[in-house]
């Protein structure tokens, strides 16, 4: 390219400023990772840097988690316009049931846009100490959810979302594509402000654990979700809670289970709000022992 | 009279005599059974400032009204003596086919008081009463002496209780068993093997009946029904060992001598770790649908039943991960009878010592945190009393003023009982719960800890308001205890006082309201108190180890909650003042005089409107 891929002027602004302005308005945490030297504008992120430089993407998305506050992360690199904010969601959905979901675009698999937990830092780590520089090698050792080009194409029918700019080229592409659809995109980024699902952990515990073979389980939920959604959406992905933990309507624990939010508070009111974020246990109302 | 006998057996081991007594009902009215009848007849039959190891400590067994009439979790005895860890009252509770034997060999309450000259064993049948020789029983555990006792009387049906080595050797905290289950805290086991007594068999034919039979079919039927649903599911599913990977998640598991409130390791213990890589079979005491019990397999294919607490002190407390050593730790505390709570807990507390550089045998013994090896070792020599372990069978409380220097402030023990696995300074109504308890840091005399986990209250928080939660669930537990009913039933109840009134007087015939049981359970805790006032009680023993008044917690969701004096001492306050006690925590004239308890610290109990049984007979 020639220039600092962050710095390219895009929709009036630099295009990391783009990229960030786009993604605040659905994440609370935004960590952005730069070079030791690299230059960067003002930006509403934690910054940081790497702490050993030229380690590739393996690096950036170790650092990023590093710092990160989130059980898991969506990455992304810096030189993509047109995120999907619908396509990230639908990656974001996936993670509770594994470590990594990354998509499959024409034939190749996009780290730099894939959501990881942050239980993968350690073997990250190590990939580092071993100078494995790629991601990929991560993806045989964990986890991982592959999302296949036909379900990325609902969201995202021509994969603007891996549309890089590596070359002048690129960017002159990019920056035609976007003054023909930057309408869209103001429509695509306003509207799912209000229905983007905020995530809760929900951990169990006992005999709800033994049931669910899982220690825990990520939830999309509505904005301003309350307890009972947490429940029902828990009753959905795992069924064979029903019954024996929660009631057979699905909408609250029976008696004998009990809920409490973050390891602080007990909950018993179904109507009790959640927040992004929260970790819910469900555990047995009884600790005698 | 219904649902008792209306009688007690007394024993004397070093006269070898024996007499039956009678029962007043008004005695059994006011205290019921279990620990009320128990800590009745010990206020009564001990001489004031008894020593707990000499003859005339008596060794309480009491039957209780429930037992036998085959409601569920009711199988259960209480052992009451004066403790010789704590210099108060040791209420113990125990169960199985052991309790039904109690009441069926004719007994509400055995009595056993001297020392025999040489070890012997106490058979009862009916009426017939025998000191036998026990000398070849010595150093068996109590599984080999049950065994040996049957084989001897040529009965498989007999039902024993006995002690292992410890017992013999006067350990502090040594246990009485019975099939495995065990009175297990403030060294009963002890005051046995002082009394040169290693074993108890019973076996009887005699029946009680109760008033209304089809009655209480009725109320028992019911809460069969509910016990064999999710209220008990944790029990019946995996046992109190699922507490921990909860407790450490909630920051409330103590860890390493209560250093921490989390384990790194905790995962590798967890009750549903153990149940997916070791459960062997669940098993159950004797007329129980809940079956709480599970037996977990080791590397060696033996068997070892597991509760939470055993969990807990054997493992996180002293800094282990490897269930497998648990597993083998356990099986040894229960071999030679100790109470795996204060070997856990004297344990953790020798390790610190060891690595603070405190004490040149510990070193010596490279008894340190998550260190295996020495922690086998050291519980055989505990039960031995050899080398460390003749210092370590006295218990944290006496073995830090041994020791010295600040080790007292890491004894994590209230009343010289050490602390079961419910950390204090992120579980604040168990704080208060524990440092006022009579029994000492017990989790089993009070529910205290139930008020943190329901959201009632912020756990993390002291408030005076405590005092008020802490007293019910002590009332609560004093009831339960002697009726007795399991307290993993408790919450199968939707009234407790008004469904539990209504089953005592099914079975005795009383009129009992809700009101009187409430005021019986407050009598009981009160006359517990009071015992050990005559023993010496002194405001100072309603406190808490040093450690967890000026630490805070390191780790975890409760990471930098303490617990500080002033909060403590506000809590014990409202406590007192929710009691009706004085400032000082002494029990007032005119609240002995309002609950029918003796009036005079010194005096035997002259109760009101009793029927004492009078001097025991020899």
């Amino acid at each position: 390219m020639g220039r600092p891929k962050a710095l390219l002027p895009f929709d009036d602004q630099p295009l990391i400023a783009h990229i960030v302005r786009l993604l605040q308005n659905f994440f609370v945490d935004i960590v952005a990772v730069a070079a030791p030297e690299q230059a960067l504008p003002q930006l509403p992120v934690t910054l940081v840097r790497d702490e050993v430089p030229f380690q590739g993407p393996v690096g950036g998305i170790y650092y990023g988690l590093k710092a990160a506050r989130g059980e898991f992360c969506f990455v992304t690199s810096c030189d993509v316009a047109f995120l999907n904010i619908a396509l990230i969601t639908k990656l974001l959905s996936y993670i509770s049931d594994y470590e990594v979901v990354v998509p499959e675009w024409e034939g190749r698999l996009q780290p730099l846009h894939a959501v990881y937990r942050r239980s993968v830092m350690p073997l990250l780590r190590k990939q580092l100490e071993r100078g494995e520089l790629r991601p990929i090698f991560l993806y045989d050792k964990v986890r991982t959810r592959k999302v296949a080009a036909e379900e990325i194409r609902c969201d995202d029918p021509e994969g603007l979302s891996f549309l890089n700019m590596n070359t002048p080229a690129d960017y002159e592409a990019a920056l035609k594509c976007w003054n023909e659809k930057s309408w869209k995109f103001a429509t695509e980024t306003a509207s799912p402000i209000f229905s983007l699902p905020v995530f809760v952990t929900v951990e169990l515990f006992g005999v709800a654990r033994l049931l669910a073979k899982t220690k825990s389980i990520s939830l999309p939920l509505p904005v301003e979700a309350s307890l009972a959604d947490v429940i029902a959406a828990l009753a959905e992905k795992l069924p064979v809670l029903v019954g024996r933990v929660i009631d057979s309507g699905g909408a609250a624990l029976v008696n004998g289970y009990a809920c409490n939010i973050n390891g602080l508070n007990f909950i018993r009111s179904p109507s009790a709000k959640v927040n992004a974020g929260d970790k819910i246990f469900i555990l047995s109302a009884d600790a005698g022992g | 009279m219904y649902g008792f006998h209306g009688r007690f057996l007394h024993v004397d081991l070093s006269s070898g005599q024996s007499a039956w007594h009678d029962l007043a009902e008004s005695r059994l009215r006011a205290f019921f059974g279990g620990i009320g009848l128990g800590t009745s007849l010990l206020y009564e039959h001990a001489p004031p400032r008894v020593d707990p190891f000499g003859p005339a400590n008596p060794l309480i067994f009491a039957s209780a009204p429930l037992a036998g009439t085959g409601l569920t979790t009711t199988a259960k005895f209480a052992v009451v003596t004066k403790s010789p860890l704590t210099g108060f009252i040791a209420d113990s509770l125990s169960s199985s086919h052991f309790a039904l034997e109690l009441k069926s060999a004719g007994l509400d309450a055995l009595i056993i008081t001297g020392r025999a000259p040489a070890p012997v064993y106490i058979f009862v049948h009916n009426e017939s009463v025998e000191i036998r020789e026990a000398g070849q029983l010595r150093g068996k555990s109590p599984g080999e002496t049950e065994s040996l006792i049957r084989a001897e009387l040529d009965s498989p049906t007999i039902r024993v209780a006995a002690i292992g080595k410890a017992g013999e050797n006067r350990v502090r905290f040594a246990t009485i068993s019975n099939e495995g289950r065990h009175a297990g805290r403030g060294g009963v086991g002890a005051v046995m093997g002082s009394k040169n007594l290693k074993a108890i068999a019973l076996y009887g034919d005699r029946e009680v009946p109760v008033a209304d039979a089809r009655g209480v079919k009725e109320i028992a039927d019911r809460l069969r029904r509910r016990s064999l649903g999710s209220l008990t599911d944790k029990y019946r599913s995996i046992g109190t060992v699922a507490n921990l990977a909860v407790f450490n998640r909630l920051g409330t598991l103590p860890t390493r001598n209560f250093q921490q409130s989390t384990f790194d390791h905790a995962e590798a213990l967890s009750g549903e770790t153990l149940t997916e890589n070791n459960f062997s079979r669940r098993h159950g005491c004797a007329s129980c649908t809940i079956r709480c019990e599970r037996l977990f397999k080791s590397g060696d294919g033996e068997e070892q039943r597991l509760e939470y607490e055993t969990l807990f002190a054997l493992g996180p407390l002293c800094g282990i991960h490897d269930p497998e050593i648990v597993l083998r730790a356990a099986r040894l505390c229960d071999h030679y009878g100790l109470d795996t709570i204060s070997t856990g807990g004297t344990l953790a507390w020798a390790m610190e010592c060891g690595e603070k550089g405190l004490s040149a045998e510990v070193q010596k013994l490279d008894l340190r945190f998550g260190q295996p090896d020495a922690v086998l070792a050291s519980i055989a020599a505990i039960a031995e009393r050899r080398g460390i372990g003749a210092l370590l069978a006295e218990g944290t409380r006496r073995a830090a003023r041994e020791i010295g220097a600040a080790s007292l402030c890491w004894a994590m023990q209230v009343k010289g009982l050490e602390m079961p696995g419910y950390e204090p300074r992120s579980l604040k109504t168990m704080a208060l719960g524990l440092a006022v308890s009579p029994r000492g840091a017990c989790h089993n005399r009070s529910g205290a800890y139930e008020a943190d986990f329901s959201g009632e209250v912020d756990r993390l928080s002291a408030d005076p308001g405590r005092g008020a939660l802490v007293a019910a669930s002590e009332d609560f537990a004093a009831v339960l205890d002697s009726l007795i009913v399991c307290k993993f039933l408790r919450k199968c109840f939707t009234d407790f006082y008004g469904e539990a009134a209504e089953l005592l007087s099914k079975v005795t015939g009383w009129n009992c309201s809700s009101g009187d049981l409430r005021r019986a359970g407050e009598r009981i805790h009160n006359l517990k108190k009071l015992y050990n006032v005559r023993e010496g009680w002194q405001t100072r023993d309603d406190w808490l180890p040093e450690r967890l008044l000026s630490e805070s917690l390191p780790t975890g969701v409760a990471q930098g909650t303490g617990l500080t004096q002033n909060e403590l001492r506000q809590m014990i306050q409202g406590y007192y003042q929710t009691r009706g006690w004085d400032e000082q925590g002494f029990v007032p004239e005119k609240k002995l005089m309002d609950l029918g308890l003796p009036t005079d610290t010194g005096s035997s109990l002259k109760v009101e409107g009793w029927t004492n049984a009078g001097d025991v007979e020899v």
